[in-house]
């Protein structure tokens, strides 16, 4: 899915497979857990169930544009990969300090320890990746 | 004694509901699946780093491996409708479920451009597979967690 009128490469390509790969997985673990936890208990943990959708989205979000590759998918995926960034940092950092706020895990609580820490690195290597397939100067391409 | 059959025939079925019997009976099935899923996984990486594209036999092999999961699947979902108890019923169904479709969409994602990165794409599906079974086998015997 070449584009010729753009000289940024596409995020849809070679390692950007591999982290689609990630980002889909992560995208079916946070919605069928979100999917699960409104649906059989919501009562218990308002805030930490949502999150968890709001995990799910973001992960589904991020895997679709990254996996598409086009100019407007990629300004998508920035927005999905920041809120990511965002988000474990914060629900990890709230998880810590304030554990009776999340009773039950979501993805991002401890910055994703249920997870091998894989939901803390995820978002920095989505944004390295964006910035690797950056647009360039003809020069600097290979 | 008289009715010695009939009290067999229901320990059996008893024993064949009950979630430690389920655990028992499916245990061996999930480590199948891990130990089939964990090849896939390094076998992923192998290429991955010796820089070549999946080959024939590694895509036969995940096919083999989706196809045990889906078995797998596909009994525990015929005990769960015969009225076998698990905690967590949902989250058990959505893993069932979760785990069947990882390794198809992988495989075509992987084939569809082929490079050393389409073996990392079928190690990634094939590790949530191990994972989210592993998730199962606690699941079904909690007496695991201590």
């Amino acid at each position: 899915m070449s584009e010729p009128s753009t000289l940024r490469r596409p995020t849809n390509t070679g390692a950007g497979r591999a982290l689609v790969a990630i980002y889909g997985v992560f995208a079916l673990a946070a919605c069928s857990r979100a999917g699960v936890q409104l649906a059989t208990r919501y009562s218990e943990a308002p805030l930490a169930y949502l999150l968890s959708a709001v995990a799910g989205v973001v992960y589904v979000v991020a895997t679709f544009t990254l996996a598409r590759g086009t100019q407007t998918s990629r300004r998508l995926a920035l927005v999905a990969i920041l809120i990511e960034l965002v988000g474990v940092l914060s629900v990890g950092t709230a998880s810590l300090v304030d554990p009776g706020a999340f009773p039950r895990a979501t993805v991002w609580s401890l910055y994703g320890i249920g997870y091998g820490f894989v939901p803390l690195v995820l978002p920095f290597a989505g944004l390295a990746w964006l910035w690797r397939t950056r647009a360039r100067a003809p020069s600097d391409r290979v | 004694m008289s009715n010695g059959c009939c009290l067999d025939v229901q320990s059996l079925r008893l024993r064949l509901l009950a979630p430690v019997a389920l655990g028992l009976v499916i245990s061996w099935l999930a480590y199948v699946v891990i130990a089939l899923a964990g090849v896939a996984v390094l076998w992923g990486l192998v290429t991955a780093i010796a820089n070549k594209p999946p080959g024939k036999a590694q895509l036969i092999y995940a096919a083999l491996v989706e196809v045990v999961t889906v078995v797998q699947s596909l009994i525990v979902g015929v005990r769960l409708v015969l009225g076998a108890r698990v905690t967590e019923p949902a989250t058990t169904v959505g893993y069932l479920i979760g785990i069947v479709i990882l390794i198809p969409i992988a495989w075509f994602w992987a084939n569809n451009e082929r490079t050393r990165f389409s073996g990392v794409v079928l190690a990634v599906a094939a590790l949530a597979v191990l994972a989210m079974t592993l998730r199962l086998i606690v699941l079904w015997n909690p007496a695991l967690l201590g």
